[in-house]
């Protein structure tokens, strides 16, 4: 048996390392560095992006800088098998585009209903309101995927990118304690 | 494409495959296993919430629908290892009560067997795999047994807070049996408590199949095919006994392997879709269907998880994902007035943020964020795991859509009943006492019913009017063709299930390696 000394690993999956492509090269960085970078999307349009990021933020402050977009899009462009989203979890059928496509329709669509503006265009009071209503099933005439399951869906995202990684541990004064790094392969 | 006839093919390479090919191997059989997923090492297994989704299903091989839909995904696993690879190494024995309760209540199902048929193979496992507790201290709940290899694990300031609560509401606690090094065993290092364990324990320190049974089976040149996706079980044209499986290569080929005995154990959801998806002319509504009862009988545990937040730094990031200590004390079947079935507890474990999120799910930004910083110091939580009777509605079935492989998808429906649902409501109250004893600060507890476990689906029974398999897992209509994992379990317990599915496993590989000569043909 490979003698694992503690707490030794401490890059790649704690961090959040992911392949970005940047002009011909791919480059590892995290999602929010993509962000800062305004690494060019795989899949997502920029309305497609923008709704990400402002639901993202009202869900989980820090979620647009910690690169939520830039983590979707990333996510749902590789193998159903490879992906890391919540997504997988809840049963959702890949390929996974297809949801938050659909959720992102479903959201927009219900913001003009409730304010006559795509969901990224609210004040942030505006959307911490329509969030909490979508939660609850209580947007009229709402079409697509149900609210409380995008909520619900979209809310771990965001927790994965803000306070999923060694970052987000250390903002909470909680020691990440790793065992071990993405082997390459990943 | 055609192999090489073996002695023995098992379908899925996780926690009873990988004992059933130990036990066949080390007794001199060609063993080969498939399974759907990849050949996962201890190296793949990183520790992080995101990047332990890989060890789980992709995808909806299994359609999840009824009143309370099974959390399929979450549970399942997929690749070497399989559910095990990521479980959290609870070991608590089925009680001597949860193998009788028909002949005791008059409710429910009894098993063909008892728990002193069982017993001695609980002790076997412990040794076998290792495991960590204090066997003395469970014998105020069940019979004598043999001790555990090793003490119990530590405790840390997240689980020993609830103590106070649990002495002043006169329930008895016990160190967590646990499938856990506390101290070096077998070659594989003592846990070093960093709370990672259900993304995966890279270390060896949780007795995963991949550093257990499973490693002994390749140790004894068992075979492993990854990637690989069985889609039907084969019989020959008499209908009197199966003859191999058919599977899809990790190239999306077709494969032909010929056995002289075939192993089901893909869960429970998969070995009833695989055995309907066998039917034939002589089995035309599946293999071993003849009551009429495979795929039905599915149960689940009820979950009422108490989270709670106390004043002090409980260290909650310390631990393991498996219990510090557990609770038989609402175990007998009438423990709660006007309630019925068992209840098993937990407490304390390591937590991490997305444990912190998940447990006030109606929390969003500036609240969610105040929230994750009082967690991070004073957060930890109890379970108790209720009984679910089983309830013939509740079944896997195929359903009209299908796979890449043409296969029919699986459809799994699930409710609670009545008994199940006011059981776990019992639960909760019995949970919000404990914490107020113990004094948190604030409690709660979620108002949706999660699901955990799975069993059910090829229930043993006496005979084939009453069961897919006998106790020993054989198909009672193909007598070379064995189940083996929960999906036999006429009943749930109320206790985490593994320990059980291995001693049955190794019970029933046992029977089946002493009586090979009649059983292969």
């Amino acid at each position: 048996m490979e003698n694992l000394e503690r707490r030794t690993f401490m890059k790649g999956a704690g961090l959040g390392l992911l392949a970005f492509t940047v002009g011909s090269a791919k480059v590892l960085m995290t999602p929010g560095q993509a962000r800062a970078q305004a690494v060019p999307f795989r899949l997502l349009n920029g309305n497609e992006g923008a709704v990400i990021e402002a639901l993202g933020e009202t869900l989980v402050p820090g979620a647009r800088q910690a690169g939520i977009a830039h983590f979707i899009d990333h996510q749902i462009s590789v193998p159903a098998e490879e992906a890391l989203l919540q997504a997988r979890i809840l049963n959702v059928r890949p390929p996974f585009a297809n949801f938050y496509r659909a959720a992102i329709g479903a959201v927009d669509r219900g913001a003009e209903k409730v304010f006559n503006r795509k969901f990224a265009q609210l004040t942030a009071a505006e959307q911490y309101d329509f969030v909490g209503r979508m939660r609850q099933n209580t947007i009229e005439g709402w079409t697509g995927p149900t609210g409380g399951f995008i909520y619900t869906l979209l809310r771990t995202d965001a927790v994965d990118v803000v306070y999923g990684t060694m970052e987000g541990y250390a903002a909470l004064g909680i020691p990440y304690q790793a065992h071990i790094v993405p082997d390459k392969r990943w | 494409m055609a192999n090489e006839k073996v002695d023995v093919v098992i379908i899925g390479a996780g926690c009873s495959g990988s004992v059933f090919a130990s036990v066949l191997a080390k007794a001199g059989k060609k063993v080969v296993l498939i399974e759907s997923g990849p050949d996962w090492q201890l190296t793949d297994l990183v520790s992080s919430e995101m990047w332990g989704r890989r060890i789980r299903p992709a995808g909806a091989p299994i359609l999840l629908e009824g009143k309370n839909p099974m959390g399929y995904a979450g549970q399942a696993g997929w690749g070497v290892g399989g559910a095990a690879l990521h479980y959290f190494a609870n070991h608590p024995r089925y009680l001597v009560n949860d193998y009788k309760i028909k002949s005791e209540h008059n409710r429910a199902l009894d098993w063909p067997i008892s728990y002193q048929d069982v017993a001695p193979f609980y002790d076997r496992v412990a040794w076998d795999v290792g495991m960590s507790g204090d066997a003395k201290a469970e014998e105020i709940w069940r019979p004598a047994g043999q001790a555990y290899p090793m003490p119990p694990m530590k405790s840390f300031p997240n689980g020993e807070v609830w103590l106070k609560g649990f002495k002043e509401l006169g329930i008895r606690t016990a160190p967590a049996p646990v499938a856990m090094n506390s101290t070096e065993f077998k070659g594989r290092p003592a846990c070093i408590y960093d709370g990672w364990c259900h993304v995966g324990c890279p270390t060896g320190a949780l007795a995963n199949p991949v550093v257990t049974y499973l490693g002994e089976a390749r140790k004894a040149n068992a075979e492993v095919r990854a990637m690989s996706t069985v889609t039907r079980i084969l019989t020959n044209q008499a209908g009197t006994r199966a003859t191999g499986v058919e599977y899809y290569d990790e190239k999306k080929q077709r494969q032909v392997q010929e056995a002289n005995v075939v192993i089901v154990a893909a869960w429970s959801g998969q070995n009833p879709r695989l055995l309907l998806n066998s039917a034939t002319e002589k089995h035309p509504k599946g293999l071993g269907n003849s009551s009429g009862l495979l795929g039905k009988y599915m149960t689940s545990h009820t979950v009422a998880g108490i989270a709670a937040l106390f004043d002090e730094d409980l260290q909650n990031h310390l631990g393991t994902i498996g219990a510090q200590f557990m609770s038989y004390d609402r175990y007998d079947k009438t423990a709660y007035k006007d309630q019925f079935g068992s209840t098993y507890i937990t407490v304390g474990f390591a937590q991490k943020t997305h444990d912190f999120a998940a447990s006030r799910p109606e929390l969003y930004g500036a609240p969610l964020a105040d929230f994750m910083k009082r967690a991070a110091r004073g957060f930890t939580r109890i379970t108790l795991f209720g009984e679910e009777l089983p309830n013939i509605e509740n079944r896997v079935e195929l359903s009209s859509e299908k796979d890449a492989y043409g296969m029919p998808l699986g459809r799994l429906v699930h409710s609670y009943d009545d008994t199940a649902a006011a059981l776990w409501r019992a639960n909760g109250v019995e949970g919000l006492r404990i914490a107020k004893a113990a004094g948190a600060k604030e409690a709660w507890t979620g108002n949706v019913i999660p699901t955990s476990h799975l069993h059910g689906g090829t229930i043993m029974g006496t005979g084939a009017g009453n069961s897919v398999v006998n106790s020993y897992g054989q198909c009672h209509e193909l007598p070379n063709l064995y189940v083996a994992g929960p999906s036999t379990f006429p009943t749930e317990g109320a206790s985490n299930p593994t320990y059980t599915i291995l001693a049955v496993a190794l019970r029933g590989a046992e029977q089946l390696a002493a009586s090979w000569g009649t059983v292969a043909g």
